[in-house]
């Protein structure tokens, strides 16, 4: 066959590879078009929607033959002459774009729906669009951008010392729009790239022994090696606990959950995807699994020697008497609750490659790849690799989710000692399949709660114990056996506490970090407890949580007094008035409702502790000016789609005093970068912030020092001068002849921030977190009470931020959070060999998020940057129980497992009549 | 993947005869199919890809007032010809509860009716499934059952039927219109999928070689017009597998039932037309008592293939509540979310 001739995006193309191969991979590697992006490679997700004769389809699932003759329209065909089309304009001034790995697939699901119908309503965005999966968004500036395609205009970037609290787009929005963002597998590796596959246990536990390889590689020429764990030349543990590490980056004779690798085959791609897995000589003995419900039962193996019953670690908060309080209180609630795994389900599967450099004797690896901690990476891969931190380089791509997920070592470990062993490029792209089964997860969780009240309506006493499944490994493990405890109590003032927590081995995937660290299912339980207490003393839900909300002075049960910014009480003022309204809507619905919908609506707090639990989480950032007058910020801050890449250059171009669009950054390479930590425990704006604004201050300082200035003096930046202005003078300041240093930069300033944290003691007492954020959502269900299905109609949340420095991107995490939250609240459940695949675990479309009102609590911390605080996860934490509860509220059913899918409402239904 | 042979016949003849040969598999919509392949669950030899061929894609009007949908017809196109959804609007609903909107613009009417079971089993080359390997076994007795059949299961396999088209086009008497190396025949749909029995892994009535050019559907289906409705109860509100669904019509004289129609999707190994329940309400009124009497009838022979009892009260709901649904009077365009419980309303938000 001579090619495959079709019309692509206006001009004429030809595909010359195996007429077979799906069409995304064509676009791909053949025509390097990786704006076509690759979720799951089964029609699932849509991230690879590209214009077939102007309609839809999943480019994936598309013979390249399919094409001949036909017109293809893939995102890159969107621009013209440079400029964004209308429907891109859109979606940069809506905030439609967080991470970016599915604007793609929505743009041209889009552009199909606009094609047929220039003025859509919402219904038909809905149905147009709902084939795409977005894990970051929620959905609702997606509706909002495809509804506004009419207007045009963009809004101006701020001026100087305005960018803290502007709206901006996002700085990385328009490399995302046109599908120009390079992420873990689009960025482009050098020529002549091996590849990598794992071989993994289909086993939960089972012992094995890897036979003779000579006759598979001497079948396969295309075949190079077969890694196994004697490979890794520095040695195969790692973890996240540098004290703890029980993880191998290949099994050792051993394999504790399915999906852990065992060997790995390194070679030509096309010989790899040919080679089946029992063509590997491995021979399994399979063992019986340990389980969540039995791990500590007697007969249960021990999964680790460090680990005995299982028990990976505890977690504990004790203050007062808890035992006394809850038995001499007025009023009492108890609730057992349980939640299943949670996958996180980003949209792009882990990818990267890695290379070997530099002249023998002072060689290194540098490995590119998405991640959301770089500096982490590289101290685990030189150990793993028997190098010197120094002789690593991580260079993150653009990372197409995370929520945690990309915390942990994935494709990283296998690609260094592969391309340090070989001393060739090697390439890994982890299919859907097996990064789901592969990767951490969401904790399952057993919590048992009490809490009790007094006749006023004041809390007494709590108590919690909590079971977290933690799987094979301990992961983030400790994290959510330490965070637990002392979030359990909700955001309340509770003079007398007792809340433990154990992690607990399994032969399930290890769970990890996931948007919460456990929070979210520890709330589940607490928050159904407010409603029982309030409906028991009479009073409205709402105004029971404003009587016990903690506020500025007060106490928690770690003992730690809160200071200036603690606004829950003002986001429950802020709801206030909608609840009102909502539940009397509700309750009017309900009094005219024959058939067997009802409505409910329901309320949840929550709170969270901004940063590493009682640990050093310190940030470092530098910010210079370069010969060229140009102000650059070096940030190691990794942006996952949350948008601290424009957070940090709006805190730090109003610390300097220049116009954010004046700013340069330099982001996330472990050579040119500061460690800036991991992007996680929604630190980044509060911690790096800080680090960014204190880097600015420093520079400015610099400045105005060298020109003489007071500080008050304005800096200008024009045509490669920098010019220093202060009551009529103006002062040169002359660039050229000052010395660069190694980073090109002649004046430099350099900013750390590391919260001020105490230990806790063995009560759990002490000073964890230097900021916490609150907030206060409300949900508004409707319930078919004869099918058991539930479907959101509304959320109202509002949330104390401190300082919203950007509100679009605030809200857009807000937007996020609440989607994901509703995942863990009405069907996301990760059952393992059985849901892994986008279309067996299901995430909310477009079609089951509703409508979100947000309030924005700007209350400023004064530890934050202009007053700010993180918000990625305490956006999700109080959607969940604000539907259970939504739930309990338009049916009686208090129901105590996650997700509400219809057969457990309906079972719950029934056992209740 | 395995390396396959790509051929792209140009006739149904030359179809045939490509396809005849061991390890051959036709290639449509290419929806299902190349998932399989990437998950290496199937091994064709030989794709032969029938997009190509002139004539399949067209939707023909009969003189019976049926229709002919050719087999090429592509999901989507079926469900928005404006002739076709006015006179077969629980068909048009049904195709738009499924799957998302890329796929409905890639899967065709004939593909639709080969698409393999979801059994979560069978996709996991690491269990037993006797549909793969005939005699391994099934793990998903005593597995994981939530989504599994309730009807006509056996313990050799209690896999479901994946399709949302095949249900209505089951309740209305479609035909399928086959062709293969002995020539030309044609299959009820009722008989063309097969209940699993000791060989769960013959799906249908398809002979190795043959392939199916088109599905007819009797001018009788067209009469149910105007009450005809079909209900998907899913884990989300669009794009899932259902857990039960329903299509569910009548022809109706003042409120007496001169003829029912009723099938199941979701609950067994094959759409499952309800021939009880339409007996039982021919000549009946059409009342709530009676469709529940229906349903009742419907699930008569349901059993739980483990923790899936629940379907069967589902099912029996879901069966009342298409009724109603239909006796209420088809709508003169279907709603957002289509065939969605939530969307027999408008769609509200407070």
């Amino acid at each position: 066959m001579s090619g495959i001739a079709f019309t692509l995006n206006g001009g004429a193309a030809m595909l010359r590879g195996a007429p077979g191969r799906r069409l995304a991979d064509a676009l791909r590697d053949e025509l390097g078009l990786t704006g076509t992006k690759i979720g799951c490679n089964a029609g699932d997700c849509g991230a690879c929607t590209v214009l077939l004769d102007g309609v839809q389809v999943c480019a994936c699932l598309l013979p390249a033959a399919r094409v001949a003759g036909c017109r293809v329209t893939t995102v890159e065909g969107l621009a013209q002459d440079g400029a964004l089309a209308p429907l891109q304009a859109a979606f940069l001034r809506h905030g439609a774009a967080q991470c970016g790995i599915c604007t793609p697939g929505m743009l041209m699901a889009a552009a199909d729906l606009l094609a047929r119908n220039a003025a859509p309503d919402e219904a038909a965005v809905q149905d147009a669009l709902g084939g795409v999966l977005c894990r970051c968004t929620g959905y609702r500036m997606i509706i909002a951008a495809v509804l506004d395609v009419a207007r045009t205009a963009q809004p101006d970037m701020p001026a100087a010392g305005r960018a803290v609290g502007a709206a901006i787009a996002r700085r990385d929005g328009v490399a995302k729009l046109t599908g120009a963002e390079a992420f873990g597998a689009d960025a482009a590796p050098p020529e002549g790239c091996l590849a990598l596959r794992a071989i993994r246990s289909p086993h939960a536990h089972a012992r094995f022994q890897i036979g003779d390889c000579a006759p598979l590689l001497a079948a396969h020429p295309g075949l190079l090696r077969v890694l196994t764990a004697a490979d890794l030349p520095g040695g195969n543990l790692y973890g996240i606990y540098p004290e703890g590490k029980d993880q191998k980056v290949l099994a050792e004779a051993h394999v504790r959950h399915r999906g852990e690798p065992v060997c790995a085959l390194l070679g030509e791609a096309e010989t790899l995807a040919a080679i089946r897995d029992e063509d590997v000589p491995i021979v399994w003995e399979v063992l019986p699994p340990v389980t969540f419900a039995r791990a500590q039962a007697a007969e249960a193996v021990q999964l680790h020697a460090h680990a005995p019953e299982n028990i990976l670690c505890r977690g504990r908060v004790a203050r007062g008497d808890a035992a006394a309080a809850l038995a001499s209180a007025t009023v009492r609630a108890s609730i057992a609750i349980e939640t299943g795994f949670v996958e996180h389900a980003y949209i792009e599967p882990e990818a990267g490659f890695a290379v070997r450099v530099g002249a023998p004797g002072s060689e290194r690896i540098e490995i590119t790849a998405c991640t959301q901690t770089p500096y982490m990476d590289r101290d685990e891969i030189a150990q793993l690799l028997g190098l010197a931190p120094s002789q690593v380089r991580i260079i993150p791509t653009a990372v197409g989710g995370g929520f945690g997920g990309k915390l942990d070592l994935s494709v990283q470990p296998l690609l260094a000692a592969a391309a340090w062993l070989t001393g060739r490029p090697v390439r890994w792209v982890y299919s859907r399949p097996e990064s789901m089964a592969a990767t951490t997860k969401r904790h399952p969780a057993r919590i048992q709660a009490a809490a009790a009240a007094d006749g006023e309506g004041r809390l007494t006493g709590f108590r919690c114990h909590g079971d977290f499944n933690t799987g094979a490994y301990a992961s983030w493990g400790p994290t959510v056996a330490n965070r637990v405890p002392v979030h359990a109590m909700g955001p309340y003032r509770v003079p007398d506490v007792l809340c433990t927590s154990a992690a607990i081995h399994t032969n399930d995937p290890p769970a990890g970090a996931f948007r919460g660290f456990g929070v979210p299912q520890a709330a589940l339980a607490g928050e159904a407890l407010m409603d029982m207490l309030a409906a028991q003393l009479g009073l409205d839900p709402l105004e029971f949580r404003a009587r016990n909300a903690l506020g500025v002075g007060d106490t928690t049960g770690s003992g730690q007094v809160l200071g200036a910014g603690a606004a829950l009480p003002a986001c429950l003022d802020a709801l206030r008035p909608r609840w009102a309204a909502l539940r009397g809507a509700a309750a009017a619905f309900n009094a005219e409702a024959s058939g067997s919908l009802r409505q409910g609506v329901g309320i949840a707090c929550m709170w969270y502790g901004i940063g590493n639990t009682s640990l050093p989480n310190p940030s470092t950032m530098v910010m210079g000016i370069d010969h060229a007058a140009r102000p650059i910020l070096f940030s190691g801050a990794v942006d996952i789609g949350q948008g601290s890449n424009t957070i940090m250059g709006q805190i730090a171009a109003d610390a300097l005093g220049v116009p954010v669009a004046a700013l340069h950054l330099v982001t996330g390479d472990t050579d040119r970068t500061r460690d800036a930590g991991k992007t996680s425990a929604s630190r980044q704006t509060f911690v790096s912030g800080n680090a960014a604004r204190l880097a600015g201050e420093a520079l400015r300082g610099e400045i105005l020092r060298r020109a003489n200035a007071g500080p008050h003096a304005r800096i200008a930046l024009e045509a490669g001068v920098l010019c220093v202005s202060e009551a009529g003078r103006t002062i040169k300041l002359d660039l050229a002849s000052m010395p660069a240093d190694g980073e090109g930069l002649v004046l430099r300033g350099e900013g750390r921030f590391d919260p001020p944290t105490t230990p806790l003691d063995a009560d759990g007492q002490g000073i964890p977190y230097a900021s916490y954020a609150f907030a206060a959502q409300i949900a508004v269900v409707e319930v078919d009470l004869d099918l058991g299905t539930t479907r959101v109609l509304r959320i109202v949340a509002a949330h104390d931020v401190g300082r919203a420095i950007n509100p679009q991107l605030v809200e857009g995490q807000i937007h996020g959070g609440i989607a994901q939250g509703l995942g863990l609240a009405l069907m996301e459940e990760f059952i393992p060999g059985r849901t892994e695949n986008l279309h067996d675990y299901l995430i909310p479309t477009i079609g089951d998020i509703p409508p979100i009102e947000t309030i924005l609590i700007e209350e400023a911390d004064p530890l934050g940057p202009y007053g700010a605080k993180g918000v990625g996860e305490p956006a999700l934490i109080a959607t969940a129980p604000a539907i259970f509860n939504a739930i309990a509220h338009a049916t009686g059913i208090r129901l105590t497992r996650a997700p509400a899918t219809p057969d457990r409402l309906r079972a719950a239904l029934l056992a209740a009549r | 993947m395995n390396r396959f042979d790509y051929a792209r016949p140009a006739t149904i003849a030359e179809a045939v005869a490509l396809a005849a040969e061991p390890g051959a598999t036709y290639l449509a919509g290419g929806t299902n199919l190349l998932d399989l392949m990437k998950g290496d669950l199937v091994r064709p030899a030989r794709l032969v890809d029938v997009t190509h061929i002139p004539g399949l894609d067209a939707i023909e009007p009969l003189a019976d007032g049926g229709v002919r949908i050719g087999a090429l017809v592509r999901n989507a196109d079926l469900a928005h010809d404006a002739d076709f959804a006015r006179r077969f609007p629980a068909i048009a609903e049904a195709l738009l509860a499924g799957a998302s909107a890329q796929l409905r613009n890639a899967a065709t009417a004939g593909g639709n009716l080969l698409q393999r079971t979801r059994c979560a089993y069978f996709y996991d080359a690491a269990s037993a499934c006797n549909k793969r390997t005939p005699g391994a076994g099934c793990d998903a007795r005593g597995g994981e059952t939530r989504m599994q059949a309730v009807l006509g299961w056996s313990e050799h396999c209690i896999a479901t039927h994946p399709s949302d088209f095949c249900v209505p086009l089951v309740a209305f008497d479609a035909i399928v219109e086959i062709e293969g190396p002995k020539g030309r025949r044609e299959c009820p749909l009722e008989h063309f999928h097969r209940l699993p029995g000791d060989t769960p892994e013959r799906e249908s009535d398809l002979a190795p070689g043959e392939m199916i050019t088109a599905v007819r559907l009797p001018g009788a289906a067209a009469q149910f017009a105007g009450h005809a409705r079909y209900l998907k109860v899913r884990d989300r509100t669009s794009y899932a597998f259902a857990i039960v669904s329903a299509a569910a019509a009548l022809r109706l004289d003042g409120e007496t039932i001169v003829e029912a129609r009723l099938a199941l999707g979701s609950v067994a190994a094959k759409p499952w037309r309800a021939h009880a329940a339409e007996a039982l309400l021919a000549g009946a009124q059409a009342n709530e008592a009676n469709f529940r009497r229906a349903a009742e009838a419907a699930l008569a022979e349901a059993r739980p293939a483990g923790a899936n009892g629940y379907k069967i009260e589902l099912a029996r709901r879901v069966v009342r509540r298409a009724f109603i649904l239909a006796h209420a009077g088809t709508p003169a365009r279907i709603q957002a979310l289509p065939a969605s419980p939530f969307a027999t309303g408008a769609l509200r938000h407070v």
